[in-house]
Parts: C-alpha cells; sequence; structure tokens
C-alpha cells in the first residue's frame, strides 16, 4: 500500500482507500473509494432513466432518445440472442450493461475511481450470470441440461475425456469473462498513465509525440469503454440462450 | 387499403403495429456502431489470449486443488492441465467459428 498510493507508479489510480472504517463482527466493511465510485454509478443510472423518461413524451427529446435507445438495443439484443422466451431475464441483463457502461464511463473522467478495473468487482458480476444460468439451465430441463456437455455423435470410448473437456470449458467461462473486462480496463488505464507520463519527463521539446498518442488513446478508451459493456452483456445473452435452448 | 372498408384510427395503428412486430426480430443483427473495433484481428487475438489463459488457470487450478485435498500432488495437476488446455483449444474454435459466422 505504502509503494503504491505515494508513489509515481502508474498503478496508484487502482488503490483501495477506505474513506469510512465501518466493522460488522469482525468483517471489514468500510466504504471505499471502490464503494463510492459504485455507489456514483448506480445513481447517475437511475438520473439518466428516470428523469430521461420524466416526460415521457409521445415523440421523444435528445435524452428520452438516448434512454429509449439503450433500452431497445438491449431488448433486441436478447430477443435476437436468446429469443422472446429470454424477455423475462431483461432486466437483469439491461442493469448489467447499464452498471458495467456507466462504471466504465466514469473511469475515463480524470481522478475517477474505475470499479471494473478491479477483478473481484467483474469476478463476482460473471460469477452471478454463471450461477444464475446454471440455476436457470437446471430449473428449466432438469437433468437434460446435461446434455449440454455430451457433444452428439461422438464414439464412446472418447467420451469420458470429451465430457470432461466440455465441462472445464463450461467452468472457464466466469473467468474468461471477468478476465476480458479486467483486463482490458486494467491495461488501457495503465496504459494512459504510463503515456501520460512520458509526456512529463520528455519536457515541452519531446513530449508532443506522446501527447498526440494520449489523445488518441483516450478516444480509444472511451470505444473500449462502451465496447466491453457490450461484450459483457451479450455474452450473458448467449450464456442465458445454452441455459434456455439447450445447444451451442 | 382500397378493400372493405375504410381503416379506423385505431385498427389501422393496430395492424401497422403488428407488421413492424412481425418484421422486428428477423431484421438487422445487432452489431455494434460504428468505429469499434469489435471484429477486428486485433480484438480477437485479445479474445484468443483471454480464452486460452482462461482454461488452462481452470484447468490447473482444479487439478491442484484435487491434489491437495487426496495428496498425489503433480499427478492431477498435470492431467488437468493438459484437459484445461483441450478445453481452451475447444473454446478458441467455438470462438473462431462464431467469428466466421457473423461476417
Amino acid at each position: 500500500m505504502t509503494d503504491l498510493s505515494t508513489g509515481q507508479s502508474p498503478l496508484e489510480q487502482f488503490a483501495i482507500k477506505r474513506l469510512y472504517e465501518v466493522h460488522i463482527g469482525g468483517i471489514d466493511v468500510s466504504i471505499t473509494n471502490s464503494a463510492v465510485f459504485m455507489l456514483v454509478a448506480i445513481a447517475l443510472v437511475t438520473a439518466f432513466l428516470t428523469l430521461g423518461m420524466r416526460q415521457h413524451a409521445l415523440i421523444p427529446g435528445r435524452w428520452q432518445s438516448m434512454v429509449e435507445l439503450s433500452y431497445e438495443f438491449i431488448a433486441k439484443m436478447v430477443r435476437d440472442n436468446v429469443g422472446s422466451d429470454g424477455m423475462r431475464y431483461f432486466p437483469f441483463v439491461f442493469t448489467l450493461f447499464m452498471f458495467i457502461l456507466f462504471s466504465n464511463l466514469i473511469g475515463m473522467v480524470p481522478f475517477t475511481f474505475t470499479v471494473t478495473s478491479h477483478i473481484i468487482v467483474t469476478f463476482v458480476m460473471a460469477a452471478v450470470v454463471f450461477i444464475g444460468v446454471t440455476i436457470i439451465g437446471f430449473v428449466r430441463h432438469g437433468t437434460h441440461f446435461l446434455k449440454l456437455f455430451v457433444p452428439a455423435g461422438v464414439p464412446i470410448f472418447l467420451l469420458p475425456l470429451l465430457v470432461l473437456i466440455e465441462l472445464l470449458s463450461y467452468l472457464t467461462r466466469p473467468i474468461s469473462l471477468s478476465v476480458r473486462l479486467f483486463a482490458n480496463m486494467m491495461a488501457g488505464h495503465t496504459m494512459l498513465k504510463v503515456f501520460g507520463g512520458f509526456v512529463v519527463a520528455l519536457g515541452v521539446l519531446a513530449g508532443w509525440a506522446p501527447l498526440a498518442f494520449v489523445v488518441a488513446l483516450t478516444g480509444l478508451e472511451i470505444g473500449i469503454a462502451i465496447l466491453q459493456a457490450y461484450v459483457f452483456a451479450i455474452l450473458t445473452c448467449i450464456y442465458l440462450n445454452d441455459a434456455i435452448n439447450l445447444h451451442h | 387499403m382500397s378493400q372493405g372498408e375504410p381503416p379506423t384510427r385505431s385498427n389501422d395503428f393496430d395492424e401497422r403495429l403488428r407488421r413492424l412486430r412481425e418484421r422486428t426480430p428477423s431484421e438487422d443483427k445487432v452489431v455494434p456502431g460504428p468505429g469499434l473495433p469489435s471484429r477486428t484481428a486485433v480484438g480477437f487475438a485479445f479474445r484468443a489470449g483471454v480464452e486460452l489463459m482462461a482454461a488452462l488457470l481452470v484447468g490447473g487450478g482444479i487439478g491442484w486443488l484435487l491434489d491437495r485435498w487426496l495428496g498425489t500432488l503433480p499427478l492431477f495437476l498435470l492431467i488437468f492441465f493438459f484437459l484445461g488446455a483441450g478445453a481452451g483449444l475447444l473454446n478458441l474454435f467455438r470462438a473462431a467459428k462464431e467469428m466466421n459466422r457473423d461476417d
């Protein structure tokens, strides 16, 4: 902690700081900067959606258009990838998408904390998706859900091996889902800090080149922030589809 | 519009809404907006790396836990490491197939 929070490390931005100490039954549940920015993201999403729909006009204004656009974007994604059966889970996917999108975008504002750059945060979200999808699969199909792990048309002596591999491939999902989001956010923000450091180190003479690069990188990072929220949501849809319609 | 009684405002609206609903699901696929590097080679390479790494991690992790439980240290770690590699390649294969289908 000492090195990270005091030095000029590009990783300093990821340090968790306790802002308000709370201990319940020996468990540290202090309000950290991470928790604060999660609350900020939730507050902003709520404000964006409710204030945007405040007038609920038949012909939407600019703000209401943005709200409707994001709603319809996810609704379409769920309908196209899971089918109308999956619309029951639309609120979950929409919440997930908006939370990740706003967390990522808030992280692009200087001096803020990027919630999604910590793997534990993304892993919890991925684990909820993974466990939820598995439960949905078993509830809807019972033991037939296990057919997901039995590839069709395989000689019997190869079957145990392939079932094991399919099972491992299934268990990989929460890891790859969480690592993808976390690695993108962390790598991007570290890179911004590193090149920002180059600007200062090279000074007025040669600092322009990394400065131009940082500008381009910021644009790219905003794109990645949106894209990764989209990727998380669409993979959730694909996993839901596997559980509901039982095919790869 | 030419046959039958002239459409009242409400049933004409219902009819148009129904037609729109029928059209909506199969129409344009969901693709990210322009300029987003989703289907690019770099994006795919990154995805491939994550898939392989995650599978190896899960395989190795399960093997190591089994070993710690049964006290047979290198045995299951080795077996599940290779099974994990297999799972990673399977994931990679599926991702590549997905990508081909989208294009």
